[in-house]
């Protein structure tokens, strides 16, 4: 086909499109679909009894609020990402608090090592935690695949890595809010491994995720 | 158009070298406002200013395809891919933001990313050229050498047997026909031509016919 008649025939198949929000609005409202979530996960669940307890324990507070803050600046960095004329930089945006996470993990696996040690991993809150892992990670995967399905013919990799890392750090928040880890051990499973697997398979499975979807969902007519 | 972007004439002479980009680079400052206006009125549905558009960012989109590829098929391949990109990712440009920056990273994104898939296919496959080939024609690559052999194997079989392959497999008859011409059974016929096959395998592998 000549160039010449490709544009005639995109010229005339064009259709209205509801154009794309500011990626911080756009971030946000994933957020609150994260808060929706971590919602409806609380209360049929309930939060983890010591909750109040825990969170007089600056360790803990600085944990979950480093994940906290991994989540939105992954989320914010994803969805800037996401745009044609963003610089690639935007990657690095989660980094400082992706770090305080890491050592607050790290911190606390080497204080509470020695004091419980790898006893106590419970196989019926190993399966609960199990759930609220998927229950809160695959809805919220989606959702960002659809969100940033534009993603899928710049830069696929980098959208999903950052889009990993803050599905990763939100299902991190939500668990640590929900279960009570005993030891050390289930703190990293729970913490580090979910945390590393959902990124990982973003990366890995996020390029063709998006093309996927990209092909199937087409850009949103405007709202009349 | 005003060509901010070039040097004032005295300060070229004294230069040994003046680096000018390629006019349809210096083009695109001046068409900014346009190609925004033109691709919100895009956004919106209008199909003429969707056209006007995308026949002007072409040469735009082809001056970057042309830097990383040589063969015209390639650009036009990649120029098409960048427009086809550029349709399905409408929805992502806002007005408010300038053009060129967006229409670029769209393009420089596809172009690499066609570069990259093109130099990974190039260091696993190797494209066959006219020498690859004996010859383009399939008769010439026929040298006769095989049939001569199997026609002088086929003289030397029992004649019972030579008959029944010249029949059935050589001048293609059917069993009835060649019983018919042979007077035999076509069972016989049957087991004559299975034992010419033998014999010919053997023949042509190196031996005699038994």
């Amino acid at each position: 086909m000549k160039t010449s008649d490709l544009i005639d025939s995109l010229a005339r198949s064009v259709t209205p499109v509801k154009r794309l929000r500011p990626p911080f609005v756009r971030a946000a409202v994933w957020l609150l679909l994260a808060g929706a979530v971590l919602a409806l996960l609380a209360l049929a669940h309930g939060l983890r009894p010591d909750l109040s307890a825990r969170l007089r324990q600056d360790q803990f507070v600085t944990g979950i609020a480093a994940t906290l803050a991994t989540a939105v600046l992954a989320a914010l960095a994803s969805f800037r990402l996401s745009l044609p004329e963003s610089s690639r930089w935007w990657c690095l945006l989660p980094l400082p608090a992706v770090s305080v996470w890491i050592s607050t993990i790290g911190y606390a696996c080497l204080t509470d090592w020695v004091a419980m040690g790898p006893d106590g991993v419970r196989m019926g809150e190993a399966a609960q935690c199990f759930a609220t892992l998927l229950l809160t990670s695959v809805p919220l995967s989606i959702a960002m695949l659809i969100m940033l399905r534009h993603a899928a013919a710049l830069r696929p990799a980098l959208v999903s890595a950052t889009g990993g890392v803050a599905v990763a750090a939100i299902t991190s928040f939500v668990l640590a809010l929900i279960h009570q880890f005993d030891a050390t051990i289930m703190i990293l499973i729970w913490n580090l491994g979910t945390a590393a697997t959902i990124a990982a398979l973003a990366t890995l499975l996020g390029p063709t995720m998006f093309s996927w979807i990209a092909s199937r969902v087409p850009p949103l007519p405007p709202v009349s | 158009m005003p060509l901010s972007n070039t040097p004032p004439i005295h300060q070229a002479k004294n230069r040994r070298l003046v680096l000018v980009e390629p006019e349809s680079i210096q083009e695109r400052a001046a068409p900014q406002t346009d190609w925004s206006v033109l691709m919100a009125s895009a956004q919106d549905g209008d199909r003429s200013a969707y056209r006007a558009l995308l026949t002007q960012i072409e040469p735009y989109v082809r001056s970057i395809a042309r830097r990383c590829f040589r063969h015209p098929a390639d650009v036009e391949d990649a120029v098409q891919d960048v427009l086809l990109t550029i349709h399905s990712i409408r929805h992502s440009y806002d007005p408010q933001r300038p053009f060129t920056p967006w229409l670029a990273a769209i393009a420089n994104h596809r172009v690499i990313d066609r570069l990259r898939h093109e130099t990974r296919k190039r260091a696993r496959e190797i494209e066959l050229s006219p020498e690859h080939e004996t010859s383009a024609q399939a008769h010439a690559n026929h040298d006769g050498i095989a049939e001569r052999a199997l026609i002088e194997a086929i003289d030397k079989l029992p004649p019972e047997q030579r008959d029944a392959v010249r029949m059935l497999k050589l001048n293609e008859m059917s069993l009835k026909e060649a019983s018919k011409a042979s007077g035999r059974s076509v069972a016989a016929l049957k087991v004559a031509t299975h034992r010419a096959l033998a014999n010919l395998r053997k023949l042509i592998g190196g031996g005699s016919a038994s």
